[in-house]
């Protein structure tokens, strides 16, 4: 594959910074994005033992501003909105008419009238169009991709390495809890939220651009030698399969919806209205639906998405998403399967280049971090 | 790890490895193949007994993210496999010219081996890449 870095695609504000750590760059989402620096499996086990950071600036972050947001993105989602206070973060899905997923994101309320909505970067045209064209009632919306960094730490060790750099004390920020913050040489206010993709515990923080690289060389300079690791995402990709998360694209799609992802907790059907209800109401009553299952394989041979799935010798679904996973020392998977397969424990078969290997429905997530 | 390319070995265009002794060939991957590909998390090797044909597709090498293919430096019978790579796939990143190899092969034409590069021959092709 030949990456046209000539202008065809993105750089964030930490591009450089990627280049001078060595970093092996790949297309993604319309963005030149470090897929690694050193290796996967180096910065995973950093991750699930110490903590990695992760440049995230590629991914779509909208400003909504108004008395009104609340009740409208509860009419474009599955999740309720309205009740979210001030310094809260609450996952979400948008979705069609048919019930299939146009994203699935992350509203943080920084107060009455302030909320940032992150989205996919793979998606960030689709959704701005989205909440554009819904756009009513006291809704301000700013596309501020670009102008803001998102930059990720994530492991066991987060709290120690970000404390030191950040004003309010983050022990003591609640998962999913957000807050406004000063920044050590950051002069505007910075979002940290405790929010991440890996399953560990962490930090999200959401700050100009332009300081996006003091942000990241200061944590490294602090925390390096301390085991804090820059991580690709290569290794983002693992540790979310491993921690049972969904990706836009495998687990949801326009064409899979929340309640075949298996996120069915997300979706409230006691809202008045919103796009889809009707089509996952329908669904969720027939209950026949393909829906998406782990497997674990019992080999060695990973299994890889597109792989087909068979059950009782029957075609059952097919992979959408597998890797080998290093905190189980085990290949896993994701497989959309009809719902005669998705029972807990289902033995089915997984087609690899012509020879069947056996696998196993498994609960996910595959991996839980320890009770701190 | 530098990209030394070992002397004593013929090499392929495919980043594949060969060392010939009389007519049996011992096969694995470069130092640079093991670094472009990452972390190997699984090897398919041929069966012991299967007739390989020279740059022929006959296995496939893992790493987390990317399935590659094998293709053979050389064709003949197939006399012995690393059985060790099916619990170590690692080996191959630590050790590619040793205990990172794969397979050898009884050449059925030793002619065949001047289809290979020598070092120096390799090293010109990596430099470039």
């Amino acid at each position: 594959m030949t990456i046209d870095a000539s202008g065809a695609l993105r750089h964030t504000a930490l591009y450089d910074a990627h280049l001078a750590l060595g970093a092996r760059m790949v297309p993604f989402g319309g963005f030149e994005m470090p897929v690694q620096y050193t290796s996967i499996l180096r910065e995973h086990e950093a991750v699930r033992k110490r903590a990695g950071l992760f440049d995230l600036s590629h991914m779509g972050q909208f400003a909504l501003r108004g008395r009104d947001v609340g009740p409208w993105a509860e009419t474009l989602t599955v999740n309720t909105v309205a009740n979210m206070k001030p310094g809260q973060a609450r996952y979400n899905v948008f979705t069609s008419e048919s019930g299939g997923a146009h994203d699935d994101v992350i509203f943080y309320r920084l107060d009455d009238e302030r909320w940032l909505l992150v989205v996919n970067a793979s998606n960030a045209g689709k959704m701005w169009d989205v909440v554009t064209s819904a756009r009513s009632g006291d809704v301000e919306l700013a596309n501020l991709h670009g102008e803001r960094a998102l930059i990720a730490i994530q492991g066991p060790r987060s709290v120690e390495f970000v404390q030191p750099l950040v004003d309010a004390d983050v022990a003591s920020l609640k998962y999913y809890a957000c807050t406004e913050t000063r920044v050590r040489g950051v002069r505007d206010a910075v979002l940290i939220a405790r929010t991440g993709y890996t399953g560990e515990d962490g930090f999200e923080l959401f700050l100009p651009a332009g300081d996006a690289t003091a942000v990241w060389d200061a944590l490294l300079a602090d925390n390096r030698a301390r085991g804090l690791e820059a991580c690709g995402l290569g290794a983002r990709d693992v540790l979310r399969l491993e921690a049972g998360m969904p990706l836009y694209g495998h687990e949801l799609t326009e064409d899979i919806t929340p309640l075949q992802a298996g996120i069915a907790w997300a979706v409230k059907f006691d809202k008045p209205a919103f796009v889809g209800k009707d089509a996952l109401l329908a669904q969720r009553d027939a209950g026949d639906y393909p829906r998406i299952v782990g497997l674990t394989m019992q080999g060695r041979v990973p299994a890889r998405a597109g792989y087909a799935v068979f059950a009782g010798g029957e075609r059952a679904g097919e992979i959408r998403s597998g890797s080998f996973a290093p905190a189980l020392d085990a290949n896993v998977a994701t497989a959309l399967v009809d719902a005669r397969a998705a029972a807990e424990g289902t033995e089915l078969d997984v087609e690899v280049r012509g020879a069947r290997h056996r696998a196993r429905v498994v609960p996910m997530p595959f991996y839980k971090r320890a009770k701190a | 790890m530098a990209n030394g390319v070992p002397a004593g070995l013929l090499y392929s265009k495919e980043h594949e490895w060969v060392k010939l002794d009389g007519d049996v060939a011992t096969v694995g991957i470069t130092d640079y193949a093991q670094s472009s590909l990452g972390d190997i998390v699984y090897v398919e090797l041929p069966r012991t007994g299967a007739q390989l044909t020279q740059f022929g597709s006959i296995g496939v090498v893992e790493s987390v993210k990317a399935v590659s293919d094998i293709f053979t430096p050389v064709g003949g019978e197939v006399v012995g496999i690393n059985d060790g790579l099916e619990s170590d796939p690692a080996a191959v990143n630590r050790d590619p010219y040793g205990a990172g190899w794969f397979y050898t092969v009884r050449l059925n034409d030793v002619a065949q081996t001047s289809e290979l590069l020598s070092p120096d021959a390799y090293e010109r092709l990596i430099s470039e890449a």
